[in-house]
């Protein structure tokens, strides 16, 4: 998914300085007994994640949704290890715009143009919570469909509680109007918000394959549709 | 009913209201009783009034229903079960639970929480409430790892609930303290300080992704924010009895949900990694009094 870019190859270098690869710097003393306190907090870190406990902290062998399993899942991209920072700090500038880079080439826009979908669908969309957990209940999209999450850091149309993490999003099509330029800019966001907010804490929907583009046309249309009632 | 994603299920259940009210009358006597035998110079519930009184924080005033409730809180019969099973002689080696060592000296638990996660000499680890729990019932006690006793970790009815409330309350007001004097403790805090900044998954969270900044809400819930030590004290003062749930929760069912909730794995109970995050989430909330039993969402 991600290029050889700038930051792939500065991440990497970052990477292997707090972590050289795999776990091979948790050396067994005589005792057999791994020593903690030998280990960088990043080593340390890792290797309670994925090695202690006979396999990791974390049940690791489950199976995920996008398939593989959860081993992978918990393995970092190199956005995510640039945008791990102790007490949540930004990178330097050339990090954060080789971010803004790889994020913009991870874009993929619909054949055709950005178009939006069914209001109604992007409704149920927005607001379920549902998709993509796993460990003890397991989300099962056989079931039912992976919603957006919106609702859970963003306001939308009122009649619904939604969250405060991101901006309130309420008549956003009504206020921002339907030009290309605000269709992008809100397709972007959804599918890769680093674009224009480096390390933000909203998640990459469409790079991550968490939405996918009829999906995203849909939200969309809950958002800019003047039938909506974000848009009320 | 929609799906809450990250938050509680059926705390918008009128019929839970109903229940919670019968629970609530029933344990007025038991509050008074163990308020009287317990550390309670002040009640969990002034303890978090003080806090209210000292910052302004949405999170801390979320529910003023909790707060009038707290006096009765649920949580208090779960630990006067506890009270009664530390002190039973049970297990193969019929042993009472005074035998074990909390940190402070076999049986002694008067702020002993407030002092962990911490190392004990005995295991040579740094181990949590829970942890510690389950090594006195299997290497003291006598159980097998495997009896419903040790494995069954949640739910108010389960004997680790009553424990780990009982001791818990020993700690009501006192501060957070966890020792870092040990290459142990400081390792495992400073790991946890990596895994709450650490992103991963299919959302890219890490921990300050919903409790970085104050008064944010995550659809209807305030979050606490991890960086403030009092909205932070009140947010690690587990075990709490949470409305949502019709149950006393521990740390580690709190540490679960929120890897949950990340779409990140399922954390093992009890494994390092879990007790790295909360080493280093005590040590955020240090300094400030601990709400022993609290009561959330
Ligand atoms: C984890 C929280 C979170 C979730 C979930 C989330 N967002 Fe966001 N969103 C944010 C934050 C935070 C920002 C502000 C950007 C920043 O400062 O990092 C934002 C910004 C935005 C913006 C730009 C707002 C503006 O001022 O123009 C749009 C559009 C948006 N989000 C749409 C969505 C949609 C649609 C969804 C669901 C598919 C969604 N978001 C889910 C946190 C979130
Ligand atoms: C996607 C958002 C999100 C992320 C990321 C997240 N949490 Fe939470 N956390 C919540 C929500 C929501 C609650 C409150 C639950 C409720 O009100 O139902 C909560 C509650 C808590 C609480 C207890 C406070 C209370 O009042 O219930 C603690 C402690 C906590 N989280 C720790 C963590 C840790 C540690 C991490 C990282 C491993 C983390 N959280 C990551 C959303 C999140």
């Amino acid at each position: 998914m991600f290029k050889k870019t700038p930051l792939a190859a500065g991440v990497a270098a970052f990477a292997t300085i707090i972590f050289a690869g795999g776990c091979a710097v948790a050396d067994a003393d005589k005792s057999g007994k791994v020593d903690y306190t030998a280990m960088t907090p990043h080593e340390l870190a890792e290797y309670l994640m994925f090695e202690a406990n006979g396999g990791g902290g974390f049940n690791l062998s489950q199976e995920v949704q996008e398939g593989g399993t959860a081993r992978e899942r918990m393995q970092q991209d190199e956005l995510q290890k640039a945008c791990s920072i102790i007490d949540d700090g930004k990178p330097d500038a050339e990090t954060l715009s080789a971010i803004r880079a790889a994020a913009q080439e991870s874009i993929v826009y619909p054949e055709g143009g950005i178009k939006l979908g069914d209001w109604k669908k992007g409704r149920e969309l927005a607001w379920s919570g549902f998709g993509y957990r796993i460990g003890h209940n397991f989300d099962d999209h056989s079931k039912r469909e992976a919603g957006g999450t919106c609702y859970n850091c963003h306001q939308l149309a009122t009649d619904r509680t939604g969250g405060t993490v991101g901006p309130s999003l309420t008549g956003y099509g009504k206020t921002r109007g339907t030009s290309d330029a605000i269709l992008k800019y809100a397709y972007d966001m959804i599918y890769n918000p680093h674009v224009y907010f480096p390390c933000t804490h909203m998640p990459r929907f469409g790079a991550n394959g968490m939405l996918t583009e009829e999906k995203i046309a849909d939200i969309m249309a809950y958002m800019f549709d003047p039938e909506s009632p974000v848009n009320e | 009913m929609p799906a809450m994603g990250w938050t509680a299920t059926n705390k918008d259940n009128p019929l839970m209201e109903v229940s919670m009210f019968k629970k609530a009358l029933l344990a007025l006597p038991v509050a008074l009783a163990l308020g009287a035998a317990a550390h309670a110079e002040k009640p969990p519930e002034e303890v978090l009034q003080g806090l209210i009184d000292s910052v302004d924080s949405a999170y801390l005033t979320q529910s003023e229903q909790n707060l009038l409730m707290m006096p009765d809180n649920p949580a208090l019969w779960v630990g006067m079960d506890g009270e009664d099973l530390f002190h039973t002689a049970r297990g193969p080696n019929n042993v009472s639970m005074e035998a074990c060592d909390f940190g402070k000296g076999p049986g002694v638990l008067e702020g002993a929480y407030v002092e962990m996660p911490r190392y004990f000499e005995d295991t040579g680890k740094v181990m949590d409430l829970e942890t510690r729990i389950v090594h006195c019932m299997t290497e003291v006690q006598g159980f097998d790892k495997d009896d419903p006793a040790v494995k069954q970790r949640h739910g108010s009815g389960s004997d680790h609930m009553k424990l780990q409330t009982y001791i818990a309350m020993q700690s009501n007001g006192m501060e957070w303290n966890n020792p870092l004097d040990h290459p142990l403790e400081k390792a495992m805090r400073d790991a946890g300080e990596v895994l709450f900044a650490r992103r991963a998954g299919k959302a890219d969270f890490n921990c300050f992704a919903c409790h970085g900044q104050s008064g944010k809400q995550v659809r209807a819930s305030v979050l606490p924010n991890a960086t403030v030590g009092e909205d932070w004290t009140k947010a690690i003062s587990w075990p709490a009895f949470r409305v949502g749930h019709d149950n006393v929760r521990s740390s580690q069912h709190r540490v679960r949900g929120c890897y949950y909730q990340m779409r990140q794995a399922g954390m093992k109970a009890g494994s390092d990694a879990s007790i790295a995050v909360i080493s280093y989430w005590t040590d955020l909330a240090r300094g400030q009094p601990a709400i022993l039993p609290d009561m959330k969402r």
